[in-house]
């Protein structure tokens, strides 16, 4: 008869085998043999009673399994890593909230009876004890649940409902007052387009997150891509030793670097080699600055029975939050005194009692904190091949102009206003008194008037018109307009549009079908010049180039070839223009380079631009005339501009700026899911197609077939994300129209 | 698709001699027929055009008789212009032919047979010129600019509503002083055209709503809000200027005048006279010799100025005070250009052939004589036979032609597509016109009688798909022809 107990103990230890061979996907299989052979002889021998001291073989067999474990811990690649966090017996968010939290509430539904079971938010309370006191401190913890494989919880794959209904808890947080604790681990949000959106809610979720009022932890175990900015733009990022953060999953790196089709699938190899390549461990994202601590995980990762490692979780979360709110205080005297006792590793935290609510001063410098953080990020990844003169006029510049514009801006225009008023009234006065003066003579004036009758004479003769300029309308034509070729229109099989002829299609008729106005893509080039002012567009920052910031194996041609063909050092070009005298800061993401990937430095001009406009308080336009998503090859140095330009973009219009986005062709993932998605005034020109993933991507994660036309321009329309359609032959008036009408409180021509 | 194939021997089109051109004739029916028939004369070959619905039209059998058996090719579409130029391509033309209707005044098509990389030539003006005058703000804005006199009225697109406004009422108040007792004002899109974003105004209390109106309609239709504010004028004569040039556009001259007055109620001209007036026999209420010699005067001061290099009319509206208002200008060859032909004369030989002109002149013949050479003699009539009800509103009507004929005169020219052998069934796909009779007299006394001979010699039967019999327009010409060139 074997003891229960011994049972159970070799269950567990069947189950670590499982999990050493799962996530080493048949390599180590010398290692794996031996534990296997030498669990199986013992467990033979114990059932034929051949075993003296179970317990202490037992203990010995664990103490075999432990010493394997801590071997090949060392050897452990990024792609086990993924396989680590995507393993059933990983340690899921409820283990979290059982064994780091005194005690938790789930809300906002419970178990499978949930908006959406993927994402947990519990109210949770930590208490800590200082002399014979007892202080309850709650937080808000919100994360992605995975639920060690209950398919209900779709692997930790938010809906875009999920992603709303954690902003929701985060403003009841902020509404309380008290912390929030972020887990994230999702391989990536759901890429469904429904309400309202996937890409617009995170967009949503990263903008709240950028002005939040109050703390914000976030500890990441797997952190993919756009699904896992969801949740964590904080104040302190931590990440568990065996977790990954990625701008992508290493599948979807391999499928796009294999050129793969729908239906084919990736070699490992090549998933292994992009899982490397990506630079997706703890240890490279502390290396980039992406997180701000490492915290060590047992020997192959954490597993719910791993109660040392909650302990520490506990400790550095804790540790984590005193920290931020440490760091909002005003007295720097008492914040270095409390810093330096919290940095202290044998501080014992359970015993620190810091109260974690924050004073109105101390929530503002919060956030500016916070921001701060974000902006300062990826700075290195770019290279920035401006002048160092350059860098010195514009930095001296800046400190007149700052000054001088919350000057002019802030106070005279206030006053102005006043004193402008002032003068219109006397102005009234005197009009009205004048014409009361002058009425005898206009009476006389006018008879003589009627009596020339001279009206034929006008009403035939040739008018005063100097805007006439229908003739030339473009000042410039695609190059496509010299070529001799009929195009065939894609809607022609469904409104029988018959062939266009290259030359009328690419000049005159601004690349539009003239049967069912279908817009044809056009160069950038064509928007630089056709939509602002003639001469008026000075581009700057062009010295900031794209490079290969993880030199990312044959990227460095690629990168050199996309600068070639397109003729820019990057892609995204950023520009000053005027729109009918209107000055304007334009950001322009050029979907002719690399698809219009955003890496470190479209990110680092996209983000300078925005500090520009909000200097000289210009309107910004994001024009994206195409954007693929994030640079995949840069990795986490491009998946970090999702809340690096978020934040920009926050300062901005909370300067009182007015930020407009024009989506052109095909605009999809991190950028739309972020700084573009963010914006209240979003457009986009016709025939153009918005999401989150495209259709491949989404029947290869979801397995769904989806709806034709589920990312057309109309559709975003419908569901609200954007608040218009431009046919692109009106896009200079209709942003003319826009700088007049809408938003930007703050801005200089007002 | 087009291919990129260079000239059988490398020459430009231009440097060709008239008789290596081979034109294709981008038309169909009545017009198609006089164009190859030019073209025949003139020694110079050409390619026809036909579609399915259009295989039993008489063009075919010409096409067939002049030209042979491979100068036929059959298109999906007459409006398709990637078929005709595969067409050109295929069969080597060197020139295309537009007619009228279809691509005529299509400065677009106009400027793809000149700047492809196969280049032809188009038989019409320039395409810059057409793109000039086909736009009725341009030719408005230039007439005045020389001093020719236009409708009152706006000659740009008016954004401004209080400006409209005021426009509107100087309009309303110069027609009160020039005494209509019921005065209009038409607001029309400026962007806008073919009827369309168009509306009269009687009452000048009315002008607000119906200019908001209008200016909606075309910031929606053509996304260009500008409004166009003219008189509306009721009672007049439509007359035109035949114009001619050669490529030079130095030299225009003319072939006289027409009138067009007797139109159909959707404005459809139905009656053709040359010339516009017959001052020496009937009266009128204004100098009317003086209005011909002023038109012609202003049309050719435009030609002139334009560097007009075809042919093309000038089409005038003449009021009952006796002003002459231009209207517009049509840059191609017109359906009744055979009035003014048969009554022409240059040099002493008698009738011309305009369209042998056009291809000539389009080709880049020199025009050969001078205004002094042209002289003109009798008075030349056209009718348009159409199967229609114009007692119903001038309704198609649709069937089988059984019986189609007429006696022949010398003084008679009939021009038709309708085959008389056999029976026909009218396409519905294109415009109704069946025949053109031209007929010319020594007077109006004479015309007139020879009209009403022939057109009481003309059968005309046949029944449609519910035993109808056919209903022709023949009794409504019958009783217009006494009123014209009556004001």
């Amino acid at each position: 008869m074997i003891d229960n107990n011994i049972e159970k103990r070799i269950v567990a230890l069947q189950e670590r085998l499982i999990y050493l061979k799962d996530i080493f996907a048949g390599k180590h299989a010398d290692d794996s043999d031996l534990l296997q052979d030498r669990l199986a002889s013992f467990s033979r021998k114990l059932r034929s009673d051949e075993v003296s001291d179970p317990y202490t073989d037992i203990a010995s067999m664990e103490d075999l399994f432990s010493y394997v474990e801590s071997k090949l811990d060392s050897s452990v690649t990024a792609m086990d890593r993924v396989r680590i966090v995507r393993h059933p017996q990983r340690i899921c968010l409820r283990d979290i909230l059982e064994n780091v939290y005194d005690t938790f509430t789930e809300v906002g539904g419970q178990d499978e009876y949930s908006l959406d079971p993927s994402i947990l938010i519990a109210r949770a309370v930590i208490t800590r004890h200082r002399g014979k006191k007892t202080y309850h401190q709650p937080v808000m913890v919100i994360g992605q649940e995975k639920g060690h494989g209950a398919e209900f919880r779709n692997g930790g794959s938010v809906k875009p409902w999920g992603n709303a209904k954690a902003m929701q808890f985060m403003r009841v947080a902020e509404t309380e007052g008290i912390p929030i604790h972020c887990y994230v681990c999702t391989p990536g949000s759901f890429p469904i387009e429904d309400y309202p959106g996937a890409a617009q809610q995170i967009a949503r979720n990263i903008y709240g997150m950028a002005g939040l009022r109050v703390p914000i932890i976030a500890i990441i175990s797997e952190g993919g891509s756009g699904g896992a900015e969801a949740i964590s733009l904080a104040d302190k990022r931590i990440m568990l030793s065996h977790g990954y953060y990625s701008v992508i999953s290493p599948e979807g790196a391999a499928a796009i670097e294999g050129h793969l089709k729908e239906g084919e699938r990736a070699s490992s190899e090549l998933i292994e080699h992009c899982a490397e390549n990506l630079h997706i461990t703890a240890k490279d994202n502390l290396g980039f600055g992406y997180i701000d601590q490492i915290i060590q995980e047992p020997p192959l990762g954490a597993r719910p029975w791993h109660f040392e490692f909650f302990r520490t979780l506990r400790q550095e979360v804790i540790r984590a939050t005193d920290e931020v709110i440490i760091s909002t205080r005003a007295l720097p005297l008492l914040k270095t005194l409390a810093q330096n006792r919290h940095a202290r590793p044998t501080a014992n935290l359970e015993h620190l009692y810091i109260h974690w609510g924050l004073s109105a001063g101390a929530r503002s410098r919060l956030v500016a904190l916070r921001q701060k953080k974000f902006l300062r990020l990826s700075r290195s990844a770019a290279s920035d091949k401006r002048p160092m003169y350059n860098k010195v006029m514009e930095l001296l510049s800046s400190y007149i102009t700052k000054p001088w514009n919350s000057f002019k801006y802030d106070f005279y225009r206030k006053h102005q206003r006043k004193i402008q008023t002032f003068v219109e009234e006397i102005d009234n006065e005197w009009e009205t008194f004048k014409y009361r003066l002058l009425s005898p003579w206009r009476k006389f004036k006018h008879g003589i008037e009627k009596k020339n009758n001279a009206k034929g004479e006008a009403l035939m003769a040739l008018s005063e018109w100097t805007k006439d300029s229908r003739r030339k309308k473009w000042n410039y034509l695609s190059p496509r307009y010299k070529i001799d070729k009929t195009l065939t229109c894609p809607n022609s099989a469904e409104y029988g549009c018959l062939d266009l002829w290259g030359p009328d299609l690419f000049g005159e008729f601004a690349g539009v079908c003239s049967y069912c106005g279908y817009h044809f893509p056009m160069e950038p080039e064509w928007y630089v010049r056709n939509v602002f002012d003639k001469d008026s567009v000075i581009e700057f920052n062009s010295e900031i180039e794209a490079g290969n910031p993880l030199s990312f194996p044959n990227f460095d041609e690629r990168i050199r070839k996309a600068q070639e063909k397109n003729g820019t050092r990057s892609g995204c070009m950023t520009f000053e223009a005027r729109i009918a005298g209107i000055k304007i800061i334009v950001a322009m993401f050029m979907g002719t380079f690399r698809g219009g990937s955003v890496g470190a430095a479209e990110g680092c001009k996209f983000v300078e631009a925005a500090e520009r406009a909000t200097k000289n308080r210009y309107p910004f336009l994001a024009y994206v005339h195409g954007t693929a998503g994030m640079r995949i090859q840069e990795g986490t140095h491009a998946l970090i501009q999702m809340p690096r330009c978020t934040v920009a973009v926050r300062r901005y219009i909370e300067a009182g700026g007015l930020y407009v986005v024009l989506y052109d062709t095909n605009s999809f993932a991190g950028p739309v899911a972020s700084f573009l998605g963010c914006s209240p005034y979003q457009f986009a020109v016709r025939s153009s197609n918005i999401g989150f993933a495209g259709p491949g991507v989404i029947k290869e994660t979801t397995g769904m077939d989806i709806p034709p036309r589920y990312h057309r321009s109309t559709e975003a329309l419908a569901r609200g994300h954007i608040q218009g359609i431009w046919d692109r032959r009106q896009i200079r008036a209709n942003l003319k129209q826009a700088l007049r009408t809408i938003g930007g409180r703050n801005l200089y021509y007002r | 698709m087009e291919k990129d194939t260079v000239h059988q021997d490398g020459k430009t089109p231009e440097a060709l001699a008239i008789t290596d051109h081979k034109v294709l004739v981008a038309n169909r029916g009545e017009i198609a027929m006089r164009i190859m028939r030019a073209c025949h004369g003139l020694g110079i070959p050409f390619t026809a055009l036909y579609t399915a619905e259009d295989s039993a039209s008489c063009h075919c059998d010409l096409a067939r008789e002049l030209g042979g058996e491979h100068c036929l090719y059959r298109v999906s579409s007459y409006h398709d212009a990637n078929e005709i130029m595969s067409v050109a391509d295929a069969s080597e033309c060197t020139a295309v032919h537009p007619g009228y209707g279809f691509f005529a005044e299509d400065f677009r098509f106009a400027r793809r047979v000149t700047k492809r990389d196969r280049k032809m030539i188009f038989i019409g003006p320039s395409w810059k010129i057409i793109r000039e005058l086909g736009d009725k703000i341009n030719t408005k804005r230039l007439a005045r600019s020389l001093g020719v006199p236009t409708v009152p009225g706006s000659d740009r697109p008016i954004y401004d509503e209080a400006e409209a406004e005021h426009i509107a009422k100087s309009i309303f108040e110069f027609q009160e002083s020039q005494g209509i007792t019921h005065p209009l004002v038409l607001v029309k899109a400026s962007a806008g055209g073919g009827g369309m974003g168009i509306e009269e105004v009687y009452d000048p209390d009315q002008f607000r709503s119906v200019y908001r109106r209008i200016r909606n309609y075309a910031l929606r239709q053509f996304k260009d809000e500008g409004v166009l504010i003219e008189q509306r004028i009721k009672d007049f004569n439509h007359l035109e200027v035949q114009i001619i040039s050669d490529r030079s556009g130095k030299h225009p001259v003319h072939f006289g005048t027409r009138n067009c007055s007797i139109q159909s109620t959707g404005r459809q001209k139905r009656i053709e006279v040359a010339p516009g007036f017959a001052p020496e026999t009937l009266d009128y209420s204004f100098d009317a010799a003086k209005v011909l010699t002023n038109i012609v005067e202003y049309s050719l001061t435009m030609a002139t100025k334009v560097g007009y290099d075809n042919v093309g009319t000038w089409e005038w509206i003449v009021t009952r005070a006796g002003e002459p208002f231009l209207m517009e200008v049509n840059t191609r060859i017109q359906v009744e250009n055979g009035v003014s032909g048969c009554i022409a004369h240059v040099a002493g030989r008698g009738s011309v052939d305009l369209i042998a002109e056009q291809i000539r002149l389009g080709l880049g013949e020199e025009i050969g004589y001078t205004q002094a050479e042209i002289a003109t003699e009798g008075v030349g009539l056209e009718y348009r036979i159409i199967a229609e009800d114009p007692a119903n509103n001038f309704i198609p009507w649709v069937g089988k032609i059984e019986r189609f004929h007429w006696k022949d005169q010398p003084w008679l020219t009939m021009l038709t597509h309708v085959p008389t052998d056999r029976p026909y069934e009218i396409p519905t796909e294109f415009d109704p016109n069946l025949a053109l009779a031209i007929i010319w007299g020594k007077n109006l006394e004479e015309t007139k009688e020879r009209g009403k001979i022939f057109l009481d010699s003309i059968v005309l039967e046949g029944q449609n798909a519910s035993g109808e019999a056919l209903r022709s327009n023949i009794e409504f010409l019958k009783t217009n022809t006494d009123q014209i060139l009556h004001f």
